[in-house]
């Protein structure tokens, strides 16, 4: 009797040990995700072009482990973003807000691509339609007959 | 020339226009030094930390004196250079009452006691914490960086890179009434 409880005992605490291991490992890897994902969302302050995720520059490492001391304090990713953009300004983000001003900085790309595309359809439309007003045959079907008709009668009699 | 070339040049234009700004955008216009400070007329941010002799200091405790708060680090070339400025508009200033803090970070304690040694700064200088809290607070993009603090607490300018005298002579001056 006294066996069966201690190995039910073992088994019990294993089990607990590995749930506790497993959910521990879990909430790690997801903070370690958002840590990922924040962090390429901001520019690395030292360096050109390159996110914090991929700098290993003295300030995007600190800025690394503030990310992560940020979400184990409970803060969401924008409260996180925003921490960022208070001390640095908007510029630390890699992609600029969609909102007011900066609304226009995501539309008029495609509203520029939009225009230029039709202007070049429109040109290449005109041009291929001065092609076709060349190319056309001024003759009729019976005249280009006749034409050839008279030149082979010109080589003909030669 | 004709219209429809026209068409075709203001188009072929607007595709380059696009590309070269996205160019630059990507290559030139990304360089923190370019980007001036969102800190510039904002209170400065509090400062907790432990001077390297033991002390504790916050920017509380200096408020209605102008500050020249400087991040630095050993292994920084720049520092080098601008160190001798700083010690000697500090020798300069402080009797006058103006405060010079130095943050080192990202350095090892070590080399940032040999560094004050080798160029006798003898202001107040302290370790930023393992974080870099400080640094990361005043949105640090390199260093040197200097801040300058006025009697209120609100940050007048920054300058990134080594420091000249004659822009603390200006600043301090003013906030002296020298």
């Amino acid at each position: 009797m006294m066996t069966s409880f201690k190995s039910c005992l073992v088994i019990f605490s294993s089990l607990l040990l590995f749930s506790i291991n497993f959910l521990y490992a879990q909430s790690e890897s997801e903070i370690e995700n958002r840590v990922r994902t924040l962090a390429n969302q901001l520019r690395c302050p030292t360096c050109q072009s390159q996110s914090v995720k991929d700098s290993d520059a003295g300030l995007s490492l600190n800025m690394k482990i503030k990310i992560r001391d940020l979400i184990q304090k409970g803060q969401s990713d924008a409260e996180v973003l925003d921490y960022f953009v208070k001390r640095y300004g908007e510029w630390i983000l890699r992609s600029p807000p969609k909102s007011g001003f900066n609304l226009l900085l995501w539309i008029m790309p495609g509203i520029i691509m939009l225009i230029a595309t039709l202007v070049l359809l429109r040109s290449l439309k005109q041009k291929s339609r001065t092609v076709d007003a060349i190319g056309k045959p001024s003759l009729s079907k019976a005249e280009d007959l006749e034409i050839s008709r008279r030149f082979n009668n010109v080589f003909k009699n030669k | 020339m004709k219209k429809s070339n026209i068409y075709f040049l203001l188009g072929i234009g607007i595709v380059l226009m696009i590309f070269i700004v996205f160019i630059y955008g990507i290559y030139f216009a990304s360089n923190p030094r370019d980007i001036p400070s969102s800190q510039i007329g904002k209170k400065a941010f509090e400062i907790h930390t432990v001077t390297f002799d033991g002390q504790p200091i916050t920017l509380r405790q200096y408020l209605g004196k102008p500050i020249i708060l400087n991040f630095w680090a050993s292994w920084c070339a720049t520092c080098w250079k601008e160190a001798h400025i700083l010690e000697a508009a500090h020798q300069e200033y402080t009797p006058q009452g103006a405060v010079f803090i130095g943050i080192a970070i990202n350095d090892e304690r070590e080399a940032s006691l040999r560094f004050i040694k080798k160029y006798n700064k003898t202001y107040i200088l302290a370790p930023d914490d393992k974080t870099g809290n400080i640094s990361l607070d005043y949105g640090v993009t390199a260093v040197p960086e200097t801040f300058l603090i006025d009697k209120k607490g609100v940050i007048q300018n920054k300058i990134l890179g080594a420091i000249h005298d004659d822009i603390i002579d200006q600043f301090l001056s003013k906030e002296l009434k020298l």
